[in-house]
């Protein structure tokens, strides 16, 4: 479980939250601190007053993957093999169980052929893929991924939702503004100028906002 | 939509980097025109061609009778010139109160356009791109990263948009305006699907809720989110 206790930080302002295991969304309209949220749980930064605890440890104590939306901004090494063992390297593992990790986690993510490519030769949607490889390498018990989704097309959104949904990573905390997306997770928060307007299941969350546009164009079009 | 001389022709256009290539041919009349295609299929490269910004490695884009052009870029922070939001809106020779309401950002004038949430960066762009009335206006990604709010407010302002051409190249999948013509990057090359709303028959970048309301037999006149929620009421 993931807890939120009196939560501040700047305009955002969680009294009492709890987050299950599973992929959990968070929505809300521009401006209304979904970033700054995942960076809270992400360790980024750090609260003003309040606690995040996940399964007993704050999130610096803990193992986070995080994934943003420009994972340009993120990329340290030349190529994508040397990428993705980056926090394997940092943490001083043995070369060879490197080498099984990042190998192991390139196929099942089905991106093998890309190993030896140069991470600025590849195209946006092959970044982000390295990108979310990265942040599951060292097996985190939370990943974050802050509007992953917002240059990708169709397949790979649907390809990325494959692999989360295959990943052992206890709990996925992401922000999209892609309501059929949001609507895929098992949890959804829905954020309103800093505090939490609705949490609970897709169907709770989103059935508050039907006469918003945020309610899934999928399902009012459900045929 | 009064037919006007304003139009692009493509005639075999060809852009190539190291494993890529893309070719196109056709042209684009007066109206709204969806650009889709797949990560990497060369939709960015494509708009700054027909904006004149890139150059072909062969072939020739005639913008015949556009004397104003605008373009969008994908990353809003490349429009940015102003250390306040009221600046920038002013480098663009706008009022800053029409245009930061119409971002929904009038609190916000004396911030840092830097500081803002991405979502609403976008919004700021776009504000200061729509308060415009250009004979070409071409929106790279213009949804990403906006809210359902937003996006509509944007679509409403495209549909408002009486004259000229207008290409919107994005992955948005389910809150656009009104659109003409569809077209999409396949294997490298640029496809003409048509007119709406048979083009929707060939859309192989269609979203999922078009593709299934296709099947079902429930044919949208557009694409817009009544659309869609009239085909899907249909009995």
């Amino acid at each position: 479980m993931i807890r939120f206790d009196n939560l501040r930080y700047r305009s955002l302002a969680i009294d009492a939250l709890s987050i299950g295991k599973g992929i959990t969304s968070v929505i809300g309209r521009n401006g209304s601190g979904k970033t700054t949220l995942l960076k809270l749980c992400a360790g980024i930064t750090l609260p003003e007053s309040g606690t995040i605890i996940i399964d007993g440890n704050p999130p610096r104590k803990d193992e986070i993957g995080w994934v943003n939306e420009f994972p340009d901004r993120n990329i340290l090494f030349a190529t994508v093999h040397e990428e993705i063992a980056s926090s394997l390297r940092f943490r001083h593992i043995p070369g060879d169980e490197i080498e099984e990790h990042v190998m192991s986690c390139m196929n099942s993510m089905e991106i093998s052929h890309l190993g030896k490519r140069s991470m600025r030769e590849l195209s946006g949607g092959e970044k982000v893929l390295v990108a979310l490889a990265a942040a599951l390498v060292h097996q985190p018990r939370l990943l974050v991924l802050d509007e992953y989704d917002s240059h990708l097309d169709t397949d790979l959104t649907e390809k990325i939702e494959g692999i989360l949904r295959q990943s052992l990573v206890t709990y996925i905390i992401r922000c999209t503004q892609d309501m059929e997306t949001a609507a895929r997770g098992d949890n959804v928060i829905c954020l309103i100028n800093g505090k939490i307007g609705c949490a609970g299941s897709p169907e709770i969350v989103f059935s508050s906002l039907v006469d918003t546009p945020f309610y899934p164009l999928a399902w009012r079009c459900r045929t | 939509m009064a037919v006007q001389d304003v139009k692009i022709v493509l005639t075999d256009v060809q852009a190539a980097r190291k494993n890529w290539s893309l070719t196109a041919q056709g042209t684009l009349y007066e109206g709204t025109h969806l650009i889709s295609g797949a990560v990497g299929s060369g939709k960015s490269t494509l708009a700054l061609m027909l904006a004149g910004l890139f150059p072909p490695v062969s072939g020739q884009i005639k913008r015949e009778d556009v004397s104003t052009l605008m373009v969008s870029f994908q990353y809003p922070e490349y429009h940015i010139t102003g250390t306040t939001l009221e600046e920038e809106c002013s480098s663009w020779g706008l009022d800053p109160f029409s245009v930061l309401t119409a971002a929904n950002l009038t609190g916000k004038k004396t911030e840092n356009p830097i500081k803002l949430s991405r979502g609403e960066l976008k919004m700021l762009l776009l504000a200061c791109v729509l308060a415009g009335n250009y004979d070409l206006l071409i929106l790279d990604e213009p949804f990403s990263s906006l809210d359902c709010y937003g996006k509509e407010r944007i679509c409403k302002r495209l549909s408002e948009r009486s004259r000229g051409i207008t290409v919107i190249f994005t992955h948005e999948q389910t809150i656009f305006p009104r659109i003409d013509r569809i077209w999409e990057i396949r294997n490298g090359e640029l496809c003409d699907r048509g007119g709406l709303p048979e083009a929707l028959r060939h859309w192989y970048y269609a979203p999922k809720v078009i593709k299934n309301l296709i099947s079902a037999g429930k044919i949208p006149k557009n694409i817009t989110p009544g659309d869609l929620l009239e085909a899907a009421c249909r009995t």
